[in-house]
């Protein structure tokens, strides 16, 4: 049983492999739109590896999640987009309960984590949210995220807006649910003087200039990228555990080309995709594409949550801990 | 004459109307964006509500008010300096004060950041530092005057010097002294250029996103504009709360325009005549150095300081490596030169939508002045179509390119600029048609409608009299409006991000896209290719400009 599902995945694989290399049968190269959150650069490569390989073109919009996200809502009379990446989990998980996707299980998922796919949707890659230290600043290196709220890193610490970076969400969510944590926890890091930035760059550059000495909870692969172009940072995964943060990849059901957008998520799972979302540092949502980087079994993670009180419930309570300043 | 007023309203109505009107369906209509007009009226009354609505509008008057007060301040002075003295280099400040324009405000926060903070530029060079000077109120405010003072500037130096001499000369005559004739002449009659510029002022302040997201968040000073993007940025997306604290930031700009309305249509301001004066700015005598210190000193402040952190960031192989010869390197500006980077490509495009930016403004701004103020249209139509050509300047960049979005993606139109650079245009166009309204409205004010009757008189056509008298007259206000439109258009960055076509870049995305990607390094780097070719750009066109006319601009 298990070797013929097996043998009829490796043969689906196949035809849209041979259907990948025929492009010449196309009468009319049509374009597909993908709307991206995400690094610029990976988004163009992956762009021209489409077309490459299928000879459709690819029109890109790459923002923010909240931009791509805005845009979306604004175009919903004459929606544009064929497929959406979105940095945030719980946006495909909205848009799925919502109604607004189309199902497509891609033949070249199979390497990926049952958690990371869904009949709806399927991660591309995914980073862990770190410690982020600046050995310079004299401060003894932090082993966990307890460490961050002792006196020695009092006015030293940045976090990013769990509103804003949809990440940081998850860890917040993530400490939340964990006996250790919780609540109590947050007023004692808002009383060490902690200070919550923006976006993840906005929580970086002043620990990269020495401004302060740490960030708690940033996305690590922005991080490893800054770390790799020889920032002298060092990214830490605290040792009682941390979240992955998946990158969801989704066909929007208002698609015009819906084929070609099936194409888009399949290539998304190639070798040479997730090669290229490995070069960005972050995880490639295969197991079995090497990662240039700490991988699935090197970073420890929180046990996993189910229910918990709703996004804008955790949002506002944050909001009232970490907001009326002594 | 008529078709000169008919033809202008349609173009503003095209250009301003229609995202504005859009973005007041969406605030009534929560569902408009997927076609539905059900649960009218209901995000208006949630968002106005809200109870933390009293607060953020409180914060929004007050920094306001007090990026007004200190732009003025900091403005009056230099305009009057180069208004009636000669004042050396007086084309050197004027170009160096047009600099911090074209910085987007989230890099010169940034670069305040980067130099006052703990550890930062100024700390690295002599040991001090003011984190707590610049994460404050007072410092999200002093951030905002330094870069919107030339707004003032340039309004009020321009009206001065056209006021000529000939009305203190008089009071001169009549025996008022220099302090008198400064309070009782000079100045009333230089209100109308005051009043419009604090307007532009007041309308940017509160409508300034990167200043107080960069520097108000991380101590919890919240402005409306920070918190509309909140709505548009955070999931789930709340397109109709948005559009209600927008209406709101636009009331509070209606208010300001009426009261600057007031000012302005109070007295007659006419000091233009057609009788020859040719101004005679004062030698400067002993005052020369201390006038040139001043100017100096601000430059410092608003110019250089900023810049200079642009530099050192992109001069910089790493952030955490410092002021250090050894860190010193060009691999930020190798990133931004290598071939597939696209950085050159967005810059191209930056200057040519800046350049067609500074065209359709002036043209449109300038036709929309004089109609309004020459009474070409009558009554309430003039209001609204001056209230049309100032408001879009209280609106966050964000909400336009919302109200864009909303009104040229259909499929009615057939054809539409909506997924092609024009529609980036078409926001520029919006977005900065108040600076040329603003500028030469005022200039108009002073300009007797006697000569305009004298060119009918002669024989003179509409277009002509456009062309031989009212043009020449405003020209040193329009041309310096315009400039002023480059500058900002070329580093728009909201509306741009929401707008762009698929595969178009402009500086500004460039450089954010690095920025949120963790390489502040490479979006300084091509900050500063930005900075220097808008720069050398500009210096082409001013004095290219000043050669052409006699006038001196």
């Amino acid at each position: 049983m298990k070797s013929l599902s097996r043998r009829s995945i490796l043969s689906l694989a196949g035809t849209s492999a041979t259907m990948l290399a025929l492009p010449v049968a196309r009468a009319t190269p049509a374009a597909v739109t993908v709307y991206t959150a995400g690094p610029a650069g990976l988004a163009r490569q992956l762009a021209s590896g489409f077309q490459k390989r299928t000879g459709m073109e690819v029109k890109l919009f790459q923002a923010t999640t909240g931009q791509v996200m805005a845009r979306l809502a604004a175009e919903k009379a004459n929606p544009q987009a064929d497929v959406l990446i979105s940095a945030s989990w719980d946006t495909a998980v909205d848009l799925a309960a919502q109604g607004e996707l189309l199902a497509h299980t891609s033949p070249n998922a199979t390497q990926v984590p049952a958690p990371l796919k869904h009949s709806h949707y399927v991660a591309q890659g995914a980073a862990a949210l770190a410690i982020v230290w600046n050995p310079k600043s004299g401060k003894p290196r932090p082993q966990d995220w307890s460490d961050l709220a002792t006196p020695e890193y009092r006015n030293l610490v940045t976090m990013p807006d769990p509103a804003t970076s949809g990440s940081a969400y998850g860890l917040l969510s993530g400490l939340l649910a964990s006996d250790a944590y919780g609540w109590p926890f947050f007023e004692r890091l808002k009383a060490n003087g902690l200070v919550i930035a923006g976006a993840n760059a906005q929580a970086l550059n002043p620990v990269m200039q020495g401004a302060k000495a740490a960030v708690f909870g940033a996305v690590d692969y922005i991080s490893l990228g800054a770390q790799a172009q020889g920032e002298q940072i060092e990214v830490i995964y605290p040792r009682s555990g941390t979240v992955l943060e998946a990158r969801p990849a989704m066909i929007l059901k208002s698609a015009r080309q819906v084929e070609g957008a099936r194409q888009f998520i399949d290539y998304l799972l190639t070798d040479e995709a997730q090669g290229l979302v490995a070069t960005t540092y972050m995880l490639p949502a295969r197991q079995d594409i090497a990662a240039r980087r700490p991988g699935w079994k090197d970073v420890p993670l929180l046990p996993e949550q189910s229910g918990g009180p709703s996004r804008a419930e955790t949002l506002a309570r944050f909001k009232a801990t970490m907001g009326s300043r002594g | 004459m008529a078709w000169i007023g008919v033809l202008t309203a349609i173009a503003l109505l095209v250009v301003v109307a229609l995202p504005l009107a859009f973005v007041v369906l969406q605030a009534v209509f929560p569902d408009l964006a997927a076609g539905s007009m059900t649960g009218a009226f209901k995000p208006v009354v949630d968002a106005l509500d809200d109870d933390s609505l009293p607060g953020l509008l409180g914060n929004t008057l007050g920094l306001g008010l007090s990026v007004c007060a200190g732009s003025l301040a900091l403005a009056l002075p230099l305009a009057a300096l180069r208004a009636f003295t000669r004042l050396p280099w007086a084309a050197f400040w004027d170009l160096l004060f047009l600099i911090p324009f074209m910085l987007p405000p989230y890099i010169g926060a940034f670069a305040w950041a980067l130099t006052l903070q703990p550890n930062g530029y100024l700390a690295q060079a002599t040991g001090l530092y003011g984190a707590s000077l610049l994460f404050s109120r007072a410092g999200v405010a002093a951030v905002m005057v330094l870069h919107l003072f030339p707004v003032a500037y340039f309004a009020i130096s321009r009206t001065l010097a056209a006021l000529g001499p000939r009305q203190a000369e008089a009071a001169r005559v009549c025996g008022a002294g220099p302090l008198r004739r400064a309070l009782r002449v000079t100045l009333p009659m230089s209100l109308p250029a005051i009043a419009g510029s604090m307007l532009l002022v007041f309308a940017l302040s509160i409508e300034e996103y990167g200043t107080p997201a960069a520097l108000g968040k991380p101590i919890e000073f919240l402005v409306l504009v920070t918190s509309i993007e909140e709505r548009l940025a955070e999931w789930p997306i709340d397109l109709p709360g948005a559009a209600v604290l927008s209406l709101v930031l636009l009331a509070l700009a209606a208010l300001a325009f009426l009261a600057q309305h007031r000012v302005a249509t109070r007295r007659d301001y006419t000091s233009v005549t057609g009788k020859a004066a040719a101004p005679t700015p004062a030698p400067l005598g002993p005052w020369r150095l201390p006038a040139l210190a001043l100017f100096a000193a601000t430059g410092l402040v608003a110019v250089v300081v900023p810049v200079g952190a642009v530099l050192a960031t992109a001069f910089s192989e790493t952030l955490s490596g410092g002021l250090a010869w050894s860190n010193m390197g060009l691999r930020h500006f190798r990133a931004v030169l290598a071939p597939d980077s696209g950085a050159l490509q967005a810059l191209g495009n930056s200057l040519m939508l800046a350049c067609g930016a500074a065209v359709t403004t002036g043209v449109l701004g300038g036709l929309a002045a004089f109609v309004t103020v020459r009474r070409h249209a009558q009554g309430p139509a003039a209001g609204l179509l001056d209230a049309l050509a100032t408001l879009p300047n209280a609106l966050p960049g964000m909400v336009v390119a919302v109200g864009m979005i909303l009104a040229w993606n259909r499929e009615a139109w057939g054809i539409t600029v909506y997924n092609t650079p024009w529609i980036l245009l078409l926001a520029y166009t919006c977005l900065l048609l108040p600076y040329p309204v603003r500028n030469v409205s005022a200039s108009l004010r002073q300009i007797s409608s006697g000569l305009d009757d004298a060119a009918r008189v002669c024989g003179a056509t509409p277009a002509m009299l456009l062309r031989r008298v009212v043009l020449p007259l405003v020209w040193p206000s329009l041309l310096v409006s315009m400039l002023m439109v480059f500058a900002i258009a070329t580093r728009e960055l909201v509306a741009s991000v929401m707008l762009a076509p698929s595969g178009f870049d402009t500086v500004a995305t460039y450089v954010f896209n690095q920025f949120i990607q963790g390489s502040p390094g490479t979006g300084m780097a091509l900050s500063v290719f930005a900075i220097f070719s808008s720069t050398a750009l500009l210096i082409a066109l001013y004095t290219g400009a000043r050669r052409r006319g006699s006038i001196a601009v």
